[in-house]
C-alpha cells in the first residue's frame, strides 16, 4: 500500500483506517484463540518482517526461520498485545532483534544470499501503479547503495512498516549503538544528497 | 516525481519489492507451522531423492507413487489427474491399519478413512499445495491405544493434468 503525499491512498486500495480496524479486530480475534485471524495476521504482515528481516543482511534461508520463529514466539505473547501498533512494533522488533541475533552466530553467509545488492531491478509490470519511471528507479536504487549500512536498513524498514505503527516501531530503530543513530530525516537527506539535485527524484 | 519523504519512502518500498520480494509461499509455511504447533505430529519424509524431486506432481502424463516415511508409519500415494482437471489420490498405509487422513491446504482441508487395510482415496481434488496428515487410532505396541497420534507429509504441489 503506498500512500500518497497527502495521506489518500493509491485507488482500489483499502484504505488505512480500514487496514487499522480491521487488524484491531483481528488482533482481539487471535487473542480470543481464533486460529483465522492468526492466519490473516501473517499473510498482512508477513511480507513486512521478509523485508525487516532481510536489511540486516540475513540469508534467504536464515531469514524465513527467523520469521516463523517470530510468529510462533508472538502466540505466546499475544495477552500484551492491544493495537496494530503494538502488534506491528512486536513483530518488527523482535524480527530484527532475531536477524541480528543470528547473522551475529553465522558471520559466513552466502555472497548468493546478498545477490539482491547487484540486481538491477525492472521496473515492475502494471506501472501504471507505479510512482516513479523507470529511469527514477535506477537512480533511486543506485542513491541507495551509497547510504551507510544503517541508514539503508533503517530505511529499508520505514518503507514498509505501515505509517501509523511506525512511531512504535521508531524509538528502538534509533536507538544509538556507541554513536550517534541514523533517524529517518537525516538518512533521507543523505539520499536526497545521493541522488542528487539535478534527478528526477528531488 | 517524488517531491516529499512519503513520496521517496513509497519508492524505497517499490524498489525492494521488486528487487528482494517475499518468497511468495512464505505465509502458508508459517500458517502451516502454527497449525501443526498443538500437534504432536511425527514428520514423515520423502522416501526418496527422485520423489523429493518430483513434488510438484502432474497427474495424467505422468501417473506415479510417492512414498514417505516416519518412524511408525509409511504413507504411500499415487496421483492420477481426472479428465475435468482435478487430481485423484489413492493412498496406503503400512502397516496397514484404519485411520483419518486429511488432505490439509491452504483454504481448506477434506478428510477420508483409511479402511483396515490401510487403503484411502481422494477421489477429486483441486490443484495446490496440500500436505496429508494421518491420524491413526489403533494400538501402540504395548497393546494400548496409542491415543490421537498424527504423521504428516512434506508438502506436495498437485497439479492437474493440462
Amino acid at each position: 500500500m503506498i500512500m500518497v503525499d497527502n495521506g489518500v491512498t493509491v485507488p482500489g486500495r483499502v484504505s488505512e483506517d480500514d487496514r487499522r480496524a480491521r487488524i484491531a479486530g483481528l488482533v482481539s480475534a487471535a487473542r480470543d484463540g481464533h486460529p483465522e485471524a492468526v492466519s490473516e495476521l501473517v499473510s498482512e504482515l508477513t511480507p513486512v518482517l521478509w523485508q525487516v528481516a532481510r536489511a540486516t543482511g540475513l540469508g534467504a534461508a536464515d531469514a524465513e526461520d527467523v520469521i516463523q520463529t517470530v510468529w510462533m514466539s508472538l502466540l505466546s505473547h499475544l495477552e500484551g498485545i492491544r493495537t496494530p501498533a503494538a502488534l506491528t512494533a512486536w513483530l518488527v522488533i523482535t524480527t530484527r532483534r532475531e536477524a541480528w541475533r543470528v547473522k551475529k552466530a553465522d558471520r559466513k553467509q552466502s555472497p548468493a544470499d546478498q545477490e539482491w545488492l547487484i540486481a538491477v531491478p525492472d521496473p515492475r509490470p502494471g506501472s501504471e501503479e507505479s510512482v516513479i519511471t523507470a529511469d527514477e528507479y535506477r537512480q533511486l536504487w543506485a542513491a541507495f547503495l551509497t547510504l551507510p549500512q544503517r541508514c539503508q536498513e533503517l530505511l529499508r524498514i520505514v518503507a514498509f512498516v505501515p505509517r501509523p505503527d511506525y512511531d512504535e516501531v521508531a524509538a528502538t530503530l534509533h536507538m544509538p549503538r556507541g554513536s550517534v543513530g541514523p533517524t529517518r530525516g537525516r538518512c533521507l537527506d543523505k539520499l536526497r544528497t545521493a541522488l542528487g539535485p539535478e534527478e528526477g527524484i528531488r | 516525481m517524488i517531491a516529499d519523504d512519503a513520496g521517496l519512502i513509497g519508492a524505497i518500498r517499490e524498489v525492494f519489492e521488486s528487487v528482494d520480494p517475499m518468497p511468495a509461499d512464505l505465509p502458508e509455511r508459517i500458517r502451516f507451522a502454527i497449525a501443526l504447533r498443538d500437534l504432536d505430529a511425527e514428520l514423515a519424509r520423502f522416501a526418496s531423492e527422485s520423489d523429493e524431486a518430483a513434488i510438484a506432481v502432474r497427474g495424467m502424463e505422468e501417473s506415479r507413487t510417492i512414498t514417505f516415511d516416519s518412524d511408525s508409519l509409511t504413507i504411500m500415494i499415487r496421483i492420477d489427474g481426472n479428465a475435468d482437471g482435478t487430481v485423484r489420490v489413492d493412498g496406503w498405509l503400512a502397516p496397514a491399519q484404519a485411520g483419518r487422513v486429511e488432505m490439509r491446504r491452504v483454504d481448506n482441508s477434506i478428510a477420508v478413512t483409511a479402511d483396515e487395510a490401510g487403503r484411502f482415496a481422494f477421489l477429486s481434488v483441486p490443484r495446490g499445495t496440500a500436505r496429508l496428515i494421518v491420524g491413526l487410532l489403533g494400538e501402540g505396541s504395548n497393546g494400548r491405544p496409542n491415543g490421537e497420534k498424527s504423521v504428516i507429509t512434506p508438502a506436495l504441489i498437485l497439479l492437474a493434468a493440462e
